[in-house]
């Protein structure tokens, strides 16, 4: 075979396989919006109904003003109360994530800079990291109960502050790793001091990369379901658990709202990403910044 | 200006490794001086003591009669200007070069008029809105320059300043420095691998090797009477002919005997007969005949630079043996040629490569 068919029938079979892949990916994501859109009989229907004929914001309407309409019956209207976990997901994701980035890009200038920690120890760090949340769980359950610290919004700020900081430290050392040393050198033989170094010539340089880090974290903690269902019960829900609070009512699975609601959880992560993906690409593609 | 003195100084890395083994050295007020030696020979670790970036594992840096070991870089009134320029790509070149005076809490009327006179001085004022990733690695040089120069540092410290530059642009950002010198007429200390810099620039060129002085002294002074085989290699382009051998007494006097080659020695150096020692000619002391001269050999290589040509001399040894002729003349590989030499101008070592004669 000649090399340029070769080539032709390798680059066909990549884009298929990719393709192939593409599908598996967003076919959930596209049965979310879909689904969002159908008014009640369409749920369950079969054959399954791609996309509705009669499409409806009623299931929108109904999940984000928790009233239902007459045609719906006795949804537990206790248990509607997406705005205050909207609220409370807002505080308690952002927060945790900023204190994160905030201790993780400190320590990881340490770490990388001052050695503060050996290769071995960052390994450890992320090893930290790999225990079963649910093994952190059980016990954090009893420190916080004697805290008073469950059902709280700082309890939970507390925890995925904890459990993202490995992430943080790792994510932006290799950023900070990336700016020479003879960079805050320059700055400091010109007569500037270490806190003013950090904040004029290194912070500017991982800038990027701290974003891509903050991103990545608040994903994390905007999406944790775990921790947020032992450690909070009534007070504090969070868009996770308010999502699931939707599989158990007297009606059955609300399919229709709860993909409603699965779309309003995904669409402000969906926007940070836009805004900030110029910093992402750079952030993730880092290395440019050496002349 | 500053005068600096290294007493003693000592640096280690890791309790085993000795980068810098006692270093005693004086560098005077305005002077140009240049540490030259092979990667790895302490010269940066020396200039970066100096610095402040490294703290001395024992010995003293004094600078203008006071001890500044306890003295944090920015307050050693030192300018530097780094390897990698280590400029800060997100700064424009008039914010770099404004950042140093910004750090001594100058006012902006005076930070706005001292960067204009800078870059004037380096011919940049044309870059100063530009980012330092688009200007040219000429450009980015005198930016790195400018930066030092604007807080009136009583020294100044160049690394390999002119590693990243190509042939071109680097003798004329060498001239450049040399201008620059004359012009501020503070003290500059130099580190460089390159045997060429060093003897250009240099007022005074300061040898180094595993971390110690091997030698100290005027660039002609260097070239001309090198200590060592290690420094009679190190400079000169093409660099120093070497032949191992010996020197035997004969009826005819001494001579040396060295690989396919016995050569007449001058009388006085009788004395030197020893079991082995090593024979030194520069290249341009070699003068190339069709007949006769002091021994005859072949021609295994021509080299044709332009201006001079380079002939490779098989005369049996290891290494070929290599003389400067004049572009103009044409040789061919294979032609069996004579050699003379000026007595006079033979360098002989001992076996430990210092210098006999």
């Amino acid at each position: 075979m000649r090399r340029q068919t070769k080539r032709k029938l390798y680059a066909v079979f990549r884009f298929t396989m990719l393709g192939l892949w593409f599908l598996i990916v967003a076919f959930p994501m596209y049965w979310i919006i879909a689904t969002s859109f159908k008014p009640a009989h369409e749920w369950f229907a079969w054959p399954p109904v791609y996309w509705s004929r009669t499409p409806t914001l009623e299931n929108y309407r109904i999940v984000w003003t928790g009233q239902a309409s007459s045609s719906t019956t006795r949804e537990t209207a206790s248990l509607q109360k997406p705005w205050i976990a909207l609220g409370n997901s807002l505080v308690i994701s952002l927060t945790a994530t900023t204190l994160s980035v905030a201790f993780g890009t400190l320590l990881a200038y340490g770490v990388s800079r001052y050695r503060l920690l050996s290769e071995a120890r960052m390994f450890n760090l992320l090893m930290f990291r790999m225990i079963p949340p649910i093994v952190v769980a059980i016990p954090l359950t009893l420190y916080y109960s004697t805290l008073h610290l469950l059902d709280t919004v700082v309890g939970l700020v507390i925890v995925y502050t904890i459990t993202t900081l490995p992430y943080a430290v790792w994510m932006t050392k290799s950023f900070v790793d990336e700016v020479p040393r003879e960079m805050e050198q320059a700055a400091e033989i010109l007569g500037a001091s270490r806190w003013r170094t950090v904040w004029e010539v290194i912070f500017p340089l991982v800038r990027s990369g701290v974003l891509a880090t903050f991103l990545f974290i608040l994903i994390l903690t905007w999406s944790e379901y775990l921790m947020a269902l032992i450690l909070s019960k009534t007070d504090v829900v969070t868009l996770p658990i308010q999502l699931s609070k939707f599989e158990g009512t007297t009606e059955g699975r609300v399919y229709g709202r709860q993909a409603a609601l699965a779309v309003g959880i995904t669409f402000p992560l969906i926007i940070v990403g836009c805004l900030i993906r110029k910093h992402l690409v750079r952030g993730f593609s880092f290395g440019m910044v050496k002349r | 200006m500053a005068r600096i003195e290294l007493r003693h100084l000592r640096k280690t890395f890791g309790g085993s490794i000795e980068a810098v083994k006692g270093l005693n050295l004086v560098i005077e007020e305005g002077e140009f001086l240049v540490l030259v030696g092979p990667s790895g020979c302490g010269k940066t670790t020396t200039l970066r003591m100096i610095a402040g970036f490294e703290e001395p594992t024992s010995g003293e840096i004094w600078i203008n009669g006071r001890m500044v070991n306890d003295v944090e870089p920015g307050q050693r009134n030192l300018g530097m200007v780094f390897q990698n320029l280590a400029l800060f790509p997100h700064k424009t070149v008039a914010e770099n070069i404004e950042f140093g005076l910004r750090m001594h809490k100058v006012e902006r009327e005076t930070r706005r008029r001292r960067v204009l006179e800078v870059a004037a001085m380096v011919k940049i004022t044309h870059l100063l809105d530009k980012l330092p990733g688009q200007c040219s690695g000429g450009e980015a040089q005198r930016v790195a320059l400018a930066r030092t120069l604007v807080t009136e540092p009583s020294a100044f410290l160049l690394d390999e300043p002119l590693s990243n530059l190509d042939a071109k642009l680097r003798r004329e950002t060498r001239a450049e420095i040399d201008r620059l010198h004359q012009t501020v007429a503070k003290t500059f200390i130099y580190v460089t691998h390159d045997q060429e810099e060093a003897m250009t620039l240099a007022d005074r060129i300061v040898v180094m090797r595993d971390g110690r002085l091997e030698q100290v002294g005027t660039p002609l002074d260097i070239y001309n009477n090198p200590i060592s085989v290690f420094v009679a290699d190190f400079f000169g382009s093409p660099s120093m002919n070497l032949i191992p051998g010996s020197i035997a007494s004969t009826r005819n006097g001494p001579c040396f005997q060295g690989p396919g080659l016995t050569l007449d020695l001058p009388p006085a150096w009788a004395l030197m007969a020893s079991a082995s020692a090593t024979l030194g000619l520069r290249p341009e002391h070699l003068t190339v005949q069709p007949t006769g001269g002091a021994f005859q050999a072949e021609v295994r290589l021509v080299e044709p630079l332009g201006k001079d040509t380079l002939l490779y001399f098989d005369h049996g040894g290891d290494k070929p043996l290599i003389a400067v002729v004049e572009g103009t003349r044409v040789f061919e590989t294979g032609a069996c040629l004579g050699l003379t030499f000026d007595p006079q101008r033979l360098y002989l070592f001992d076996a430990e490569g210092k210098r006999l004669r």
